[in-house]
Order: C-alpha cells, then sequence, then structure tokens
C-alpha cells in the first residue's frame, strides 16, 4: 500500500511548518515575499501616482488631448468622439485688438463652448492681480471675463464694456488662473474669455486670418486610444496636431518622463535584486534537503514520493510567501499613498488588478523557476549519500542552470518593463558586467592574499580563507558586488535627479515674464528692476521672423502646398520664429559645437536639437526673412539649452550686427515674492504696453509634481536597499555551511574564538571592501551610460560614492557576516560536531 | 532459509588512473534470523558491502537477491519500495531529519508505505527505545544516545525482515554505545529480524551469530561466535 496524495501534502506541511517555526526557511520566505512586496507596491503606487499625475498634468491642457487645427474640424470627428464615449470642448482663440474707452491693446481671445475646461476649473476674482476662487461657470452671452494683465493696459473695472471686433462684451469678472494657460511666453497677451456662441458676432473669423481651432477631449483611456487610432491616420500633419500631455510642451513632461524611466530602472533593479536573493535562497534551500532526500529514498521513499513532498513543500512555501508579499505590499503602498495623497492635497485614483497579477507571477516565477534546477538535483541525489556523504547530484549539467536562471530574470524583466528592447538591452549589460566583475573580484582576490601574507595571524587567517575558497568567493563577491552596486546606483541617480530639478527651479526661480516692452522703456525697466531690487534676467529683443532657406535650398515651409511632396525640400520650422540678438552667450546655455561672435562679423547661433531637426551645421547659411526683408548669414555655433528653466529662452541668437537696428520688442522674466504680488499694478503702471504673464502658478504645479515624484523615488530606493539587504544576507547564510566545517577543525585543534572571529570578521571587512570598490567603479560606468542614453543628462563624477562605496560593502558584509557566523562561535565545540556529523 | 544472497558480488569504480577495485568478488549467503557483523579496517570495503546486500547502490559484477529477489533486475525505484517493505537502517551519524520531531521521524518510513496508524505506532516504539517523553524534541534536542535510540525506533516501525546498521555506536561513548547495543540485540530478538552490522569493534561483533572480515575488498574470514 502506498500513501494517497493527502498523506505526502501532509508530510509536505509538516516539514514546512517545522522549517519556518524554526527559521530555517525565512530567508528564502523572505526573498520570495520581497520581490511580491516590491512589485506589488511599486506598481500599484506607481500606476496610482500616474494616474494622478496624469490627471494634474492634463490640466494643463485642459482635456486628455487637444486636436489643434488651422481651420474648422468635420463635426463627424465630434459626433464620433462621443460615440465612443468621450466628452469635447471646443475653443478657439485668435490674438485681437480691444477696445475700451478708445483705447486699444492686444489680447488674446478665446471662446469656449460649455463644459470647459474639461480638466482643471477656471479661477475668478472681482478685482485684477488678486487669488482667485475657483468657478464652474462661463461668461454668458454679451460677457468676457478678462486677465488682470488688460486691467493694467485699458482703463477697466468690472461692468466696463470692451469691444472686440464687431461685438460689445461686458467685464463681469476677473480671470485669475486658466488651467491651460501653457507656457510661450511669445503668444500670450492677457486673455480675454468670451462664449463660443458669440465669437461669429465678432465678425472676426475670417478666411486666411490666424485663428487655432482648438477641440478639447477627455474620457476613459481605453475610449480616448480607440478614438485616437480613428483620428491619427486622418489627420494633416502640417495643418493639424494632436496632443497629449506628455508630448514634449508642458515643463512637466521632462521631469515627467525622467521620473517614470527612473522608477521603471529602479524597480527593475529591485525585482531582479530580490530574485537573485530567491536564486541564491533557493539554492540552500535545496542543498539543505539533500541528507532529507537520502534519507528518504534509504527507508523506501520512491522518486516520485520524494518529487510530489518537495514540490508541495515548495508550493506551499511559494503560497505563503506570496501571500505575506501581497499583504505586506498592499500595506506599504496603501500608506505610502496615504502620505503622497495628503501631501499632493489630492486623492490618487485606483489602480487597476494587473499589479496584483505582475506580483503573484513574479513571486510564482521566482520561486518556481529558480527553485527548478536546484530541486532538479534534489530530485537526484542518490540514496547512497547516507553513506557516502560526499555523493550529490552533480552529473546534472549546470549549464542548465543559467539557461533557466536567465530566462527567468530576461522573463521578469520583460513582464515588468513591457520593453523586449530595454529588457535586452538591461540583460545584455548585465551579463556582460557579470563577467566583468567576475574577472576583477578573481584579481582581487589574488592580490590581497599576497597582501595578507605580510600581516598579522588574523589577518592571514582570513586572507587565506578567501584564497582557499576562492571560487566561491568571487561568485560570491559578484553578488556582493551587485547588491552594493544597485544600491549606489539608485542612490546617486536618485541624488542626481533630485539636485537636477531643484537647479532648475531654484525657490527664487522666476515667476513672471515681462512682454512687449518698446524698446525706448528698456533702460528705464532696467532701472525699475535695480530700484526696486527684484531680481531679474537681461532684456532679450524679439523680433518675429521666417527661416525661409538653407545653403539657398527653400524649406518646406517657405514654398508652395504642390512642392511640399518634393522630397528635396528641406524641413522647416513650419512656423514663425523669435528671434533676438546678443552680444554674449545667455546664463544656462553651452555652446556645444563653434565659437561665440567674433567681433561684428553676421552669425547666428542656433539651438542644439533645431539644428538636429532641420539637419544644419557649423558654416551653412541659413536665410531668414523680417519684415519685407531677407538675409543671409552662417551658423557660427551651436548651443545647448536648457528649457526648463524660467527665462527667455531661444532657437536662434543673432550677433547684433546682423539684425541691430530692427525694430523690436522686450522680454524679460522676473522673481517677485508672492507678498508682494499687490505691488505689481504700481510697478509696472509706467509700462502700459508691456504686458505681465504669471507663470508662478505653473512653478507651483511643477515643484508640487517634483517634490512628490521625489517622495516616489525615495520610496524606490528604500525597496532596493532591502532587497540589495536580502540578498547580501542570503549570500553569507549560503557560505556559512562550507565554513561551518572549517571552523570546527580550527576550534578543535585549539583556535581561541576571538582569533576566529576576528579572522572570518577580516575575511568579511576585506570582501565587502573590496566588493564595495568594484560597485563604485561598475556603478560610475552604469551610470555614465544612464545620464547620457537614457536620462539625457550631462554625465557627472561622484567622488564620495569613492569612499562611501568601499566603506558601506565593508561595513555591512562584515555586520551580516559577524550577525550570522556569531552563532558558531559561541556554541560549544562538542555540539558543532554533532551538528556537522 | 536464506534471505540475502550474493553471487560473485564486486565493485570497482573508473579513476584517472584507470580502474579501482574496492571489492573483489565475494559469495554470501545470510539466513533469516541470523545476525551478521562485517568487521574490517577503515577503507576495507565494508561499507561498500552493506551498500550493495541493502540495495543502495548495484555490483560491478554479480548479482544480490534479497528474499529471492534480483536487485539488479528492479530499477531505482523498486529497489526503493523492496527497501520500505523489508529493509531498516540504522546509521553510524544517525541520520536524521533535523526538521521533523523524534515523533515524526520515527513516522516517515510508515507514512512512506502508507501504513494506516504511523503515529500509534511511532509512540509505541518510541516509548519502548525509552523516549516517550521526547516525542516532539528535534534531533538537535537530544544527546547521541537519544538520537540513536530514535534511529533505532524507526528502522523497526516497518517490522522490517532485515536491519542494517553501520557503526550504530561509533558515534557514542562507551556507556551510552553498551545500552544502544542492548536494545538493538533485544528488539532484534523480539522482531525476528536479520541484522546485518559493520563495525570495527570486536566486541560489539562478537554478539553476532556469525563474523565476515573484510581486508582490502576481499572476504579473508568468516567465523561463527564463540
Amino acid at each position: 500500500m502506498r500513501p494517497n496524495r493527502w498523506q505526502w501534502t501532509k508530510i509536505s506541511w509538516r516539514l514546512l511548518r517545522h522549517e519556518l517555526s524554526r527559521g530555517e526557511l525565512t530567508v528564502m520566505a523572505a526573498a520570495v515575499a520581497l520581490a511580491v512586496t516590491a512589485v506589488l507596491s511599486l506598481s500599484l503606487f506607481s500606476e496610482r501616482l500616474q494616474g494622478g499625475l496624469m490627471a494634474r498634468s492634463a490640466e494643463f491642457l485642459a482635456a486628455d488631448r487637444v486636436l489643434r487645427s488651422r481651420s474648422e474640424i468635420d463635426d463627424g470627428w465630434l459626433e464620433r468622439a462621443e460615440e465612443e464615449g468621450l466628452r469635447s470642448a471646443r475653443r478657439t482663440t485668435f490674438n485681437s485688438m480691444v477696445f475700451a474707452e478708445e483705447q486699444l491693446a492686444l489680447a488674446d481671445i478665446k471662446a469656449v463652448s460649455d463644459g470647459f475646461p474639461l480638466r482643471g476649473a477656471l479661477e475668478v476674482a472681482d478685482e485684477p492681480f488678486v487669488t482667485g476662487v475657483v468657478t464652474h461657470s462661463l461668461p454668458s452671452s454679451g460677457e468676457a471675463w478678462v486677465h488682470s494683465g488688460l486691467f493694467q493696459q485699458l482703463p477697466l473695472s468690472l461692468g466696463s464694456t470692451i469691444e472686440v471686433g464687431d461685438a460689445e462684451f461686458v467685464v463681469t469678472k476677473v480671470l485669475t488662473h486658466e488651467p491651460d494657460a501653457g507656457f510661450n511666453v511669445f503668444t500670450d497677451s492677457p486673455t480675454v474669455l468670451i462664449p463660443y456662441t458669440d465669437l461669429a458676432a465678432t465678425g472676426l473669423i475670417q478666411p486666411g486670418s490666424r485663428v487655432s481651432f482648438h477641440y478639447l477631449f477627455a474620457g476613459e483611456p481605453a475610449d480616448i486610444a480607440r478614438y485616437e487610432n480613428w483620428l491619427l491616420p486622418q489627420l494633416d500633419d502640417v495643418t493639424q496636431r494632436w496632443q497629449g500631455i506628455q508630448d514634449g510642451d508642458s515643463p512637466l513632461s521632462a521631469a515627467l518622463t525622467r521620473a517614470e524611466r527612473f522608477m521603471l530602472l529602479a524597480s527593475l533593479l529591485g525585482v531582479v535584486l530580490a530574485a537573485t536573493a530567491v536564486a541564491v535562497a533557493a539554492q540552500r534551500y535545496c542543498q539543505r534537503n539533500y541528507d532529507a532526500v537520502a534519507i528518504m529514498k534509504t527507508l523506501g521513499g520512491t522518486r516520485g514520493q520524494v518529487r510530489r513532498i518537495f514540490t508541495v513543500h515548495l508550493l506551499l512555501l511559494t503560497g505563503f510567501s506570496i501571500v505575506a508579499g501581497l499583504l505586506l505590499g498592499y500595506a506599504l503602498q496603501a500608506g505610502v499613498v496615504w502620505y503622497v495623497s495628503s501631501a499632493l492635497g489630492y486623492e490618487l485614483p485606483a489602480a487597476s488588478g494587473s499589479p496584483w497579477f505582475l506580483a503573484t507571477a513574479t513571486g510564482l516565477l521566482c520561486a518556481l523557476m529558480f527553485s527548478l534546477y536546484p530541486l532538479l538535483r534534489l530530485m537526484r541525489i542518490p540514496p547512497l549519500r547516507v553513506l557516502r556523504r560526499e555523493l550529490d547530484a552533480s552529473d546534472l549539467a549546470r549549464s542548465l542552470h543559467w539557461i533557466i536562471s536567465g530566462g527567468t530574470v530576461y522573463g521578469l524583466m520583460v513582464l515588468y518593463s513591457r520593453s523586449w528592447l530595454l529588457s535586452a538591452a538591461l540583460f545584455a549589460g548585465g551579463i556582460l558586467a557579470m563577467f566583468l566583475l567576475l574577472g576583477i573580484s578573481r584579481l582581487f582576490i589574488r592580490a590581497s592574499r599576497q597582501a595578507g601574507m605580510q600581516a598579522g595571524s588574523s589577518w592571514r587567517l582570513a586572507m587565506a580563507g578567501m584564497q582557499r575558497r576562492s571560487r566561491e568567493n568571487s561568485l560570491q563577491m559578484l553578488s556582493f558586488s551587485t547588491a552594493v552596486m544597485l544600491f549606489l546606483l539608485v542612490l546617486a541617480l536618485r541624488n542626481e535627479l533630485l539636485e537636477d530639478w531643484q537647479n532648475q527651479l531654484p525657490d527664487d526661480a522666476p515667476n513672471y515674464f515681462v512682454v512687449n516692452v518698446a524698446g525706448e522703456q528698456v533702460d528705464a525697466m532696467t532701472q525699475m528692476f535695480e530700484r526696486e531690487n527684484i531680481r531679474s534676467t537681461d532684456l532679450y529683443p524679439i523680433i518675429p521672423g521666417r527661416l525661409m532657406a538653407i545653403n539657398d535650398t527653400p524649406v518646406r515651409d517657405a514654398v508652395s502646398k504642390e512642392e511640399r511632396d518634393d522630397t528635396n525640400v528641406r524641413e522647416g520650422f513650419g512656423r514663425e520664429l523669435q528671434l533676438t540678438w546678443r552680444r554674449d552667450l545667455p546664463p544656462e546655455n553651452v555652446l556645444t559645437a563653434g565659437r561665440w561672435f567674433d567681433g561684428d562679423e553676421p552669425g547666428v547661433s542656433v539651438e542644439s536639437q533645431v539644428a538636429e531637426r532641420i539637419r544644419v551645421g557649423l558654416g551653412d547659411r541659413l536665410t531668414f526673412r523680417v519684415g519685407a526683408d531677407e538675409f543671409t548669414v552662417p551658423v557660427v555655433n551651436i548651443r545647448e539649452v536648457d528649457w526648463n528653466t524660467m527665462q527667455p529662452n531661444f532657437y536662434m541668437i543673432f550677433n547684433p550686427s546682423s539684425l541691430e537696428g530692427v525694430p523690436a520688442t522686450y522680454i524679460s522674466s522676473f522673481y517677485l515674492p508672492p507678498e508682494r504680488r499687490s505691488e505689481l499694478y504700481q510697478l509696472f503702471r509706467d509700462f502700459p504696453q508691456a504686458s505681465l504673464i504669471d507663470v508662478d502658478d505653473i512653478i507651483q504645479q511643477v515643484r508640487s509634481v517634483i517634490g512628490h515624484v521625489s517622495m516616489a523615488i525615495t520610496f524606490v530606493m528604500v525597496l532596493v536597499i532591502l532587497a540589495g539587504g536580502l540578498v547580501l544576507v542570503a549570500q553569507v547564510q549560503a557560505t556559512l555551511e562550507e565554513r561551518e566545517q572549517e571552523l570546527v577543525i580550527l576550534r578543535t585543534l585549539g583556535a581561541r574564538s576571538g582569533l576566529l572571529a576576528k579572522a572570518v570578521t577580516y575575511e568579511f571587512i576585506v570582501l565587502g571592501a573590496l566588493a564595495g570598490l568594484i560597485a563604485t567603479i561598475a556603478m560610475e560606468l552604469t551610470i555614465f551610460i544612464l545620464q547620457t542614453q537614457v536620462f539625457n543628462m550631462p554625465a557627472t563624477l561622484h567622488w564620495r560614492f569613492w569612499v562611501f562605496g568601499p566603506l558601506i560593502g565593508a561595513s555591512i558584509v562584515a555586520l551580516l557576516g559577524w550577525m550570522t557566523t556569531r552563532r558558531l562561535m559561541i556554541q560549544r565545540t562538542a555540539e558543532l560536531i554533532r551538528g556537522l556529523a | 532459509m536464506a534471505i540475502i544472497q550474493a553471487h560473485s558480488v564486486s565493485r570497482h569504480v573508473e579513476t584517472n588512473a584507470g580502474q579501482l577495485q574496492i571489492l573483489s568478488p565475494i559469495d554470501l549467503r545470510i539466513e533469516k534470523g541470523e545476525a551478521v557483523a562485517i568487521v574490517g579496517a577503515s577503507g576495507s570495503g565494508k561499507s561498500t558491502l552493506l551498500a550493495l546486500l541493502a540495495g543502495l547502490d548495484l555490483p560491478s559484477t554479480g548479482h544480490v537477491t534479497v528474499d529471492n529477489v534480483n536487485l539488479s533486475d528492479l530499477d531505482e525505484e523498486e529497489r526503493a519500495i523492496l527497501r520500505g517493505d523489508k529493509i531498516g537502517f540504522i546509521f553510524q551519524s544517525f541520520l536524521l531529519i533535523q526538521s521533523l520531531t523524534a515523533l515524526e521521524n520515527v513516522m516517515l518510513p510508515a507514512e512512506l508505505a502508507g501504513a494506516s496508524n504511523p503515529e500509534e505506532q511511532a509512540t509505541e516504539l518510541l516509548q519502548k527505545v525509552g523516549l516517550g517523553d521526547r516525542l516532539d524534541h528535534y534531533p538537535n534536542q537530544l544527546s547521541g544516545g537519544e538520537q540513536q535510540r530514535v534511529a533505532i525506533a524507526r528502522a523497526f516501525i516497518g517490522q522490517p525482515a532485515i536491519l542494517f546498521a553501520d557503526e550504530p555506536t561509533g558515534n557514542l561513548d562507551s556507556g551510552t554505545g553498551a545500552k544502544v547495543e542492548d536494545l538493538l540485540f533485544e528488539l532484534n530478538r523480539e522482531f525476528g529480524t536479520t541484522l546485518v552490522m559493520v563495525t570495527h569493534d570486536e566486541r560489539l561483533a562478537a554478539k553476532c551469530d556469525r563474523i565476515l572480515k573484510i581486508d582490502s575488498g576481499k572476504l579473508v574470514e568468516q567465523k561463527h561466535a564463540a
């Protein structure tokens, strides 16, 4: 009679229960649970944060997507959106003169339909330049809401009448905040918000007038995706543009993209680390059971029985760890979300079910795949091991192990990043780094053995120990280095990102732009800034102009529609450019090619991304049209511009000699502390033509998003540190048994515990310090690649880490080593011998 | 009636230096209920012979029959089942499963064989070996002598026809060793088990019915105890 399945389960359960309570499976269970915790909390958190950020970011567009068009679109397109379950609204904008009491000013007329804005909210007030309150209504027919800036330029008060084209409007509110205020300072005149239904009455929409028709859409992501699929193929890429929040115009998009890449990368590293811990622990888990299997087989257990007992055992352990990981991950994420939500001041949206699936799949994959080879070996343990202890299942090809483990790690990466390519790049890089690290480790071990020979007895013993286990030690050092490296990498990258953001938006970043400053008022305004102690940028002249030709070849937007299809036509800008001149390189700009202008030589300095896009280099001749005149200048240098700074930035800067004398208006940005906001009106009363643009809201929004993305990044870092720590614990534990025998022999031979403890600690210190050093080198290389290739940041060296890396490696590894071997030191020799018997 | 027979059983292994003969061809017959000691110096091949007789390993030449079944005709699974049905083991290093209690260690062979009341049988046997109050102790909470008593109880739970003992008192001090020996022989008599014991303790060997002496892989002497 053979036992039924419940009996096997009973044996498995009994083994599991005892081993868990005796702490023998703690590392394995913790490793699986941590992998699950990390994946669940990270993906839940990042999905919710992303949802929250998208919602916030959508406010910059006042919608989830915007279709910008130079002409009105077919109503059918809007009907289709409605069929797909999307909400839509219209926003038509154009610049026009506004009259009040026989004075005039240029304003940005914005006619909006019901429902606007689809995301975010308007804020209004009853007097200019004060903080407004949120409103969900819109001006009624015949009414206009007017931005504070216009009150400065026209003799206006609430109840005044303004003329826009043929229509008259009564000003009923001051518009203090528009979610879609945008960031393009050159086009922003004060806004006049009117109902869409009154647009026709203005008589300003004529064929040929420069009007932008915007169609706003909002809805569920799936509905949007469906609509996009239908709509995008029908768009005319010259006159129509489909825009989402991450399309680059938002000042947030760069920060968000970097943060997302960092989160993805760091969590991927966390998952790989946790998987490594599982792999190390799984190997040890199976090794510990070699004797049990041999005994069972000797006592009559068949291979099938043993397989079932240990498979069920492993499944129970995995199930237990996954449930623990899911609970812990959910709790952790809930805590972090609570903290972030309360700091952000709004609830993050709920996440989908996919993180739960992802986490469970990760736990199963990690536990089962990494245990597969050790388990296969375990099943092959011959019963004869009961008499010949050296027997194991060494006939099973080790390459199988590497193939299974490598495949699993790659699978996990793909599962997590959903990118074959990113995973393949990281995976290949990882393998290459592993071989390099392995080689360096061996070299270091050999070198330290020679150095150790000159030292005292504990050191000599430590170095001898390292040399003797050089193969195991170099593998061990590999995982120490990897863990320390990933830890340093995440730490350094986090600091880099935070510092980078901090630098872009210091506390006194300019929060206002002033535009339309007349040439003759430049001096007066500069003096005013100085007198009032306001920190401002220089005043830059602005001249609207168009790029017409490159090396005498007309560009795409300078030719007729028919000629556009000619493939020889060069790509231009498709729009008017804001040109400036300047004698020296503006701050925050870096020359990447060529040299700055020499004397009065004619020439232009081109921004690097533009140079790349329109394919121009040093010496190319660009032809511009300014007003009715055309002129040609050579490209003298290429400049890199940090677009995230709150200062006027330009694609094209001319040597003054090329443009000076052409009539221009001027622009500057400045910082005015919020408490001085009420002075604005007074300060700019003498400059009635100039327009003020308040970007404080945008800065605050960017700051809050960045602040909370930083929190997310710190959270990821803590998880990566935990995962790295677990790898170290698993690795130290795995080597414990090898050391046990040797320690017993040395103790039996009379070596004092103190000497042995020192020898073991020294060995770990050297291992840890070497691992830390290798990790630092590898970290610098990796971070260089990441900074230049993934994050588009300037490369930096991290000198602090060259001290910090070896120190942290030595202290963590020595501490863990000491903690785990301490048990051996305080046990009596007789007990140890019995344990080994 | 012979319960174990070895016919020209030999064992060699391949090494870099060529073939290494561990055991030269041996013919042997062990009767049912007999107690046989295999003695010899370290490395003489005693444990190899025990492994072959117990079906833990297969001979390079010749064959072994246990209860008239030729072990060479069985695959590993069938040999495991045969061991579970007919054979018990006691080892020098006790070989208890560290994460199971004394009771669970003893129950294990009965459970693997699908016995109906393993817990009762195991409890009874542990009481018999004087460990009725240590059922829930783990091996590392027991002394060497106690661990070996648990191993003895485990060996007898399936009421095996044959008991193989590999240096059963080798890891114990003389006092404890003597008690374990007494217990072993007492149970052996009670269950009518055939005992095959490897030892280099001549005093212990003398307690058996017959002594086989192995030297350099050869059976050099067979004598009946006085």
